[in-house]
């Protein structure tokens, strides 16, 4: 081997590199333990306990323990609150402190939690699972927890402190004219009414153009107000608070006149406009949106007349669904079978039967409808012969008189 | 030589190993070679000899000639591909879902958080790290060509300056994955700049971003630019720019200490010979050599180079994983194309120049000089040309090759020096002392406290 000169580096490099080893394994230790010391074990923990304590250890051990979340792919909301909220669902926690505490059952009834998680009626940042990015408000997070927390900041007016919360129930509930347990919001709507704030704002596509459409009001951007007149907190509520007390203060050149609202007034209407947001909610989430499609008046009209008019048992049975029975006025949409005026003559031609033979064993397309979609007894057989037969006499009456018209 | 080797070392009874000119048996190699077979055997096999030089010349080790910052832009560059390889698993490129992907990572990934800690702040450093790369070779001269025929340092310097503006955009494109408000605008911003380009600019926005707006198209552009194109270029580059710095003779402050020096004879040795093999073999003729890589110039790259660069891979790596633990990533509200936060900033590394785009966006009556052309088009075209011809420029003899202000430099050194604080005073301002309407704040003034929803 080739010698060289003793290299005077090792002595000092070792160290150092012996330092940056220690460095490395230090940082891999607090990334290690702050990724695992999370508050929510903790509160899963003491659960745990609670529940031991109350309905013993074997019941306790079926507490599912971990990140915890509910999926609602309906409406895109992962919520995680139900990993250190876990008592929710358990009767006997009604008395026990956040976030062990049992949530009311009446609200879930009809709002199962698996449908509509917690976010999309709490608020809050349903993917956060450290307790202030939770419940905000923080930065970057314009939906902090309507809570009774939020309500005292607002000094809401009246008993239910959390009533913030029903900007959220409106977001589904804005066509509503009333909505149970939503007495803010209700009152704000009475509001906008009886005020006839639709003589000069457009809400919903009705109203005046003098002022701005207010249909989606909600989504204007905190930025977009001119908050420089209004004193203390700058956020969006605020002001809609301080300008429905008095408009001139905030903007002194506008015409809006002052309703002279009290606090409890302008709360409920600034939570009401606020609430009215562009939200993506799926149509069967909205309470009363009409899930068929329209009819014209002209053909609900033609409805009602054939339903009380000679023809109406073959409508009433279902029989109109495929037959027309020209002579006693009714009409079949579909027209798929042979018009009934003349089915005393038509089944003998057709299938070689009476007609009442056909009724009482029917033969093809018939046997199968007559036996699992219109099922008869042998008394509503008879009954159907015998109108069958007016039908046929009426086809005849008609026949023989030409219509006079001509 | 190696047959009587094998004689010795075959013991009576045990089939020596087979063995054949070439072959390396063993999974590794030995780092205390007690043969010079064993030592060719090293040689050969080893992947990072095939990288580094064998031999270190003394000054390239030192640290405050080259602070190594190019070593370390490259172990940022690594570890970004490390880290970026578990994002990549975990993040959704869609405007539906990547905002929610990325809060999932913040949120309920294991390490999540810490990986897309590492990932931005090795990302930003690397930033400054290649800037301050650049400065230093500028400054040192390190682009000229010394003593040694046939060297390029001048295109391993153009190479250089087009990996500066890869890296630009590889952060640019990283920039807007996360869908929120800070990335949308960023990239509106950045964009809106290049569309300033006379005749071609708003085509080349829409190349840029797939449609008028940015949308989904414009996410997945970016998206399969900053995880396959970009780092694959910058891999490529990469490997060639250091294959070239051995190749134009090592640093340019080494290359320069051989100058003058005195060529010593080599003692004859059985290590010269036109094969390599023939080394592991021992078939050499040993020939007298002329040498400059005396023994007192040089150390063993393996260990004392292989040392300092684990002290400043690991070194890097120790420093982002602490701040990564410590600083954590911002994420604002999901982009929303209606809303403008105030002020809309583009990428920091781009703020110098949007503090000038501001700064010469002048009215005199009706006539409006456009801004965004001189400090978005104009300017950053004439500093990157200049950079890239400026090798040819310098007319300095090659003895200031590899010095620290050399004298002969001064003006172009100050030059260029004056330029270096400019940018960075206009980033300064630009990232810290602009608030809403692009309007100037100190440090102490408060900005106006702005609004929230509720």
């Amino acid at each position: 081997m080739e010698q060289r000169t003793s290299s005077p580096y090792p002595g000092k490099d070792r160290p150092v590199l012996a330092v940056i080893g220690v460095l490395l394994v230090v940082s891999t230790v607090v990334f290690a333990v702050t990724d695992h010391r999370k508050d929510w074990r903790w509160y899963q923990a003491e659960f745990r306990k609670m529940v031991a304590e109350k309905f013993g250890a074997e019941k306790a051990a079926t507490l599912p323990a971990g990140m915890k979340q509910i999926w609602v792919k309906d409406l895109g909301r992962a919520d995680r609150c139900i990993t250190c909220h876990q008592g929710i669902l358990w009767k006997g926690f009604e008395t026990a402190e956040h976030p062990w505490k049992t949530h009311p059952v009446e609200p879930l009834r009809t709002h199962p939690v698996e449908d509509y998680g917690c976010t999309a009626c709490h608020g809050g940042q349903g993917w956060a699972v450290e307790s202030e990015k939770a419940h905000g408000p923080v930065h970057f997070w314009e939906e902090p927890v309507l809570g009774k927390a939020m309500g005292e900041a607002y000094s809401i007016q009246g008993d239910d402190k959390g009533a913030l919360m029903q900007m959220n129930c409106n977001v589904c509930h804005r066509y509503d004219r009333e909505t149970k347990g939503a007495d803010l919001i209700n009152l704000g709507k009475k509001l906008v009414n009886t005020k006839g704030c639709r003589a000069c704002h457009v809400v919903n596509g009705r109203g005046g153009t003098i002022g701005p459409d207010l249909t989606y009001v909600g989504d204007k951007a905190a930025e977009q107000y001119d908050m420089s007149r209004l004193g203390g907190q700058k956020t969006a509520f605020a002001w809609h608070v301080a300008h429905l007390k008095n408009p001139k203060e905030l903007v002194p050149d506008t015409v809006m006149p002052s309703f002279g609202f009290g606090t409890k007034e302008s709360q409920a209407l600034a939570a009401l406009v606020l609430s009215w947001r562009r939200a993506p909610v799926p149509a069967t989430y909205r309470p009363g949106v009409p899930r068929t499609d329209p009819q014209t008046t002209e053909e609900i009209a033609e409805e009602e007349r054939m339903k009380h008019g000679p023809g109406a048992w073959f409508v009433s049975t279902g029989c109109f669904v495929c037959h027309s029975v020209s002579s006693l006025g009714v009409k079949s949409a579909a027209q798929v079978g042979p018009d009934l005026s003349t089915a005393v003559e038509d089944t003998q031609k057709r299938f070689g039967k009476t007609v009442d033979d056909f009724i009482r064993n029917p033969t093809g397309t018939m046997s199968v409808v007559l036996s699992r979609q219109i099922i008869l007894t042998d008394a509503e057989k008879e009954v159907a012969i015998q109108k069958l037969r007016e039908a046929f006499a009426e086809h005849q009456k008609q026949k023989a008189e030409p219509p006079s018209a001509h | 030589m190696s047959g009587t080797e094998r004689a010795v070392s075959a013991k009576p009874g045990t089939p020596a190993p087979p063995s054949a000119p070439g072959v390396h048996p063993k999974p590794f190699w030995s780092f205390r070679p007690r043969s010079d077979r064993e030592a060719g055997d090293a040689v050969v096999s080893n992947f990072l000899l095939h990288w580094f030089p064998a031999k270190t010349y003394k000054p390239s080790l030192d640290w405050n000639y080259s602070f190594w910052l190019g070593t370390a832009s490259a172990a940022l560059f690594f570890l970004l591909v490390l880290s970026g390889l578990p994002l990549l698993l975990l993040y959704v490129p869609s405007v539906e879902r990547a905002y929610g992907s990325v809060k999932d990572i913040e949120f309920v990934v294991t390490f999540g958080s810490w990986i897309r800690a590492v990932h931005r702040i090795a990302a930003h450093l690397m930033v400054a790290a290649v800037f301050l790369h650049l400065v230093r070779v500028f400054l040192t001269g390190a682009y000229k060509n010394g003593t040694g025929r046939g060297q390029r340092r001048e295109w391993n310097w153009v190479l250089g300056v087009v990996m500066i503006v890869l890296t630009l955009f590889l952060s640019f494109t990283g920039y807007l994955l996360p869908w929120d408000q800070l990335a949308y605008w960023a990239v509106t911003v950045g964009t809106n700049i290049a569309s300033s380009v006379p005749f071609v600019g708003p085509e080349m926005r829409e190349l840029l971003i797939g449609g008028r707006t940015i949308d989904q198209a414009t996410l997945l552009r970016f998206y399969v630019l900053h995880v396959i194109f970009l780092p694959a270029g910058l891999g490529a580059l990469l490997a060639y720019h250091m294959w070239r710095i051995r190749k134009d003779g090592g640093l340019a402050k080494a290359d320069r200490w051989t100058l003058g020096s005195e060529k010593t004879e080599a003692p004859p040795a059985k290590t010269k010979t036109w094969s390599l093999l023939g080394v592991a073999r021992g078939q050499a003729p040993a020939i007298r050599a002329v040498t400059l890589e005396a023994a007192d110039r040089t150390v063993n790259s393996v260990n004392d180079l292989v040392r300092r660069i684990s002290i400043v891979v690991l070194g890097t790596f120790a420093v982002v994983s602490i701040l990564a633990c410590f600083i954590p990533s911002p994420l604002e509200e999901p982009a929303n194309p209606m809303i403008t936060p105030n002020p809309a900033k583009a990428p920091w590394y781009f703020l110098w120049l949007q503090e000038i785009v501001t700064d010469t966006t002048l009215k005199i009556g009706s006539f409006t000089i456009n801004g965004a052309f001189l400090g978005g088009v104009i300017l950053p075209t004439i500093l990157l040309g200049l950079l890239t011809v400026w090798p040819w420029l310098d007319r300095s003899p090659a003895g200031a090759a590899g010095i620290w202000f050399h004298a002969s430099r001064k003006r172009q050194n100050l030059v260029f020096l004056l330029v270096v604080l400019l940018v960075l005073a206009f980033t300064i301002v630009g990232t810290f002392l602009r608030g809403p309407y692009w309007n100037f704040y100190w440090p102490w003034q408060a900005w106006p406290e702005l609004p929230t929803r509720i």
